[in-house]
């Protein structure tokens, strides 16, 4: 009896432990800083760069301001894969870049922060149809944005953040 | 002090600090390689641009650029729409055209140049004459078609950033466009310059990284000169070890390249050829100031080497560019 008392006990413990591992796990892919599903529509006008990011919220307002963001910080971080006759473009400072000037991007990328001024247009407005997906908790949502891909490497380098293609010479 | 004295005083103080802040800028620069963009034999060729020549008994195409620019207003957009986009990033492309341009008027008032009190003409030797070719350290070889399928029309973009003298590519970038049956052939070019320039100078930069951190790849060559009385087999002993001055050679050249990193590609009594030889980009002259390194600098310290004891060696240095420099041993 009380082994099998021990046994159920067991059980329940190690499903309550991996259901809320799942729920970590899940809860980290959607806030992780390097997940961002991006792909590019194609060749932008000069500087910029055409692209359709999604964004997770709780809502789907949430979800569209998210992939704004997410918007420029995939330019940024890991860059944009090719597509639609497009080629790849690299990411402006690499994945670690968030890791070497914390301060710096956090606010930027503040809510109403300057990685707002980089994004020259949206389709605002709450996506709808296949770019409008609900979810167990929340909306997983896709916006086309441009962004000023020239400018914001500008930006960064004279902050000094990213490094200038004739840096040392 | 008078006003006068105060003013001048001030006036010598601002020139001196600007002078200083002059200097200090000009410490721990590298030298900067210049970039051209030349259209590829293959582009040229097929598209016309080409004269023949007999070499030897066989007829050989030879692009002929003047004509590409005279004849092609494409090529000259995507020059200029890349010249632009590289000029954004720091990088001012040195004109292929204008360039030529250059060398003809150059030759033209060499010719005519006289000295006003002898009426003597300027020295060039034939090796000068054969050396005033539009050169760049990387060039960007340039190659496009666009071709028709049915109502749609298709570009292929091939762009190569080659180093002049190691002839390794070090970026490029290309591809094929989507097939469009209302863009123009201007238009297709442009968004092929658009789509690939960004990858491009993400690979150039990667280059550049390298080079600051493995110091830039060139070549050395060391020849030896006809009436020479030495050659590179001859033995001289250093340090109480006798070998052979290739040998002294290459020991100079592990001790003073980045990581000792050089490979010997061919070596006889009479060449001794070093390829990615990993010069440092910076170094520390006997005043304590820190100068770009480049391979006529790094071949002048090799030389200095060899005309110490125990070799007492007189050489010649010949430069090829920024990144590939001769020393040929025997006499100047």
């Amino acid at each position: 009896m009380k082994n099998k008392f021990f046994i159920v006990a067991l059980s329940l413990v190690t499903l309550i432990t991996v259901n809320a591992q799942k729920r970590r796990d899940l809860k980290a892919m959607y806030h992780s800083q390097y997940s961002y599903e991006v792909s590019c529509l194609g060749v932008g006008q000069d500087g910029t760069k055409a692209i359709k990011v999604w964004g997770y919220g709780k809502n789907a307002e949430v979800a569209a301001f998210n992939a704004k963001k997410d918007a420029v910080a995939a330019v940024i971080f890991r860059g944009v894969p090719g597509g639609n006759g497009a080629a790849p473009t690299p990411a402006i400072v690499g994945m670690d870049g968030y890791e070497m000037n914390p301060d710096f991007f956090d606010e930027f990328f503040k809510a109403g922060g300057m990685y707002l001024s980089f994004i020259n247009l949206t389709n605002d407005g709450v996506p709808s149809g296949e770019d409008r997906i609900k979810m167990e908790k929340g909306y997983k949502v896709a916006i086309c944005a441009s962004v000023n891909y020239d400018a914001l490497r500008k930006y960064l380098e004279e902050k000094g953040i990213a490094k200038r293609l004739d840096a040392g010479f | 002090m008078t006003n006068i004295n105060k003013y001048t005083y001030m006036k010598k103080s601002i020139l001196f600090l600007l002078l200083i802040f002059v200097s200090v800028l000009s410490y721990g620069q590298a030298k900067k390689p210049t970039i051209m963009i030349v259209p590829s034999d293959n582009f040229c060729i097929s598209q016309g641009y080409f004269t023949t020549i007999n070499i030897n008994g066989a007829d050989q195409k030879i692009p002929d650029y003047k004509k590409a620019f005279q004849e092609n207003s494409q090529i000259r957009m995507v020059i200029t729409k890349m010249g632009s986009i590289m000029s954004d990033r720091g990088f001012p492309l040195k004109d292929l055209e204008q360039t030529l341009k250059s060398i003809e008027t150059e030759g033209a008032e060499l010719s005519m140049l006289s000295s006003k009190s002898s009426g003597a003409a300027v020295k060039e030797t034939p090796i000068d004459v054969l050396k005033r070719t539009a050169k760049a350290d990387i060039i960007m070889d340039l190659d496009y078609t666009i071709k028709r399928q049915g109502p749609n029309q298709i570009i292929t973009f091939n762009l190569r950033g080659l180093d002049a003298y190691t002839n390794k590519q070090v970026a490029a970038a290309a591809g094929v466009g989507s097939p469009s049956s209302f863009a123009t052939a201007d238009l297709l070019l442009e968004e092929a310059v658009l789509s690939y320039m960004d990858g491009f100078n993400g690979q150039l930069q990667k280059h550049f990284d390298d080079m600051f951190k493995n110091g830039r790849e060139v070549m050395v060559v060391v020849r030896v000169w006809g009436n020479s009385d030495v050659d590179l087999e001859t033995e001289y002993t250093v340090d109480g070890e006798k070998e052979s001055l290739s040998t002294h050679i290459e020991n100079w050249m592990s001790k003073n390249t980045v990581s000792g990193r050089f490979s010997t590609v061919d070596a006889t009594e009479n060449v001794l050829k070093m390829d990615q030889v990993r010069i440092p980009m910076m170094y520390t002259n006997s005043s304590g100031r820190e100068i770009a390194m480049d391979t006529r600098r790094f071949v002048t310290n090799l030389n200095k080497y060899l005309s110490s004891a125990p070799f007492n060696i007189e050489t010649k240095i010949y430069q090829r560019g920024l990144g590939e420099a001769w020393l040929i041993i025997g006499e100047k």
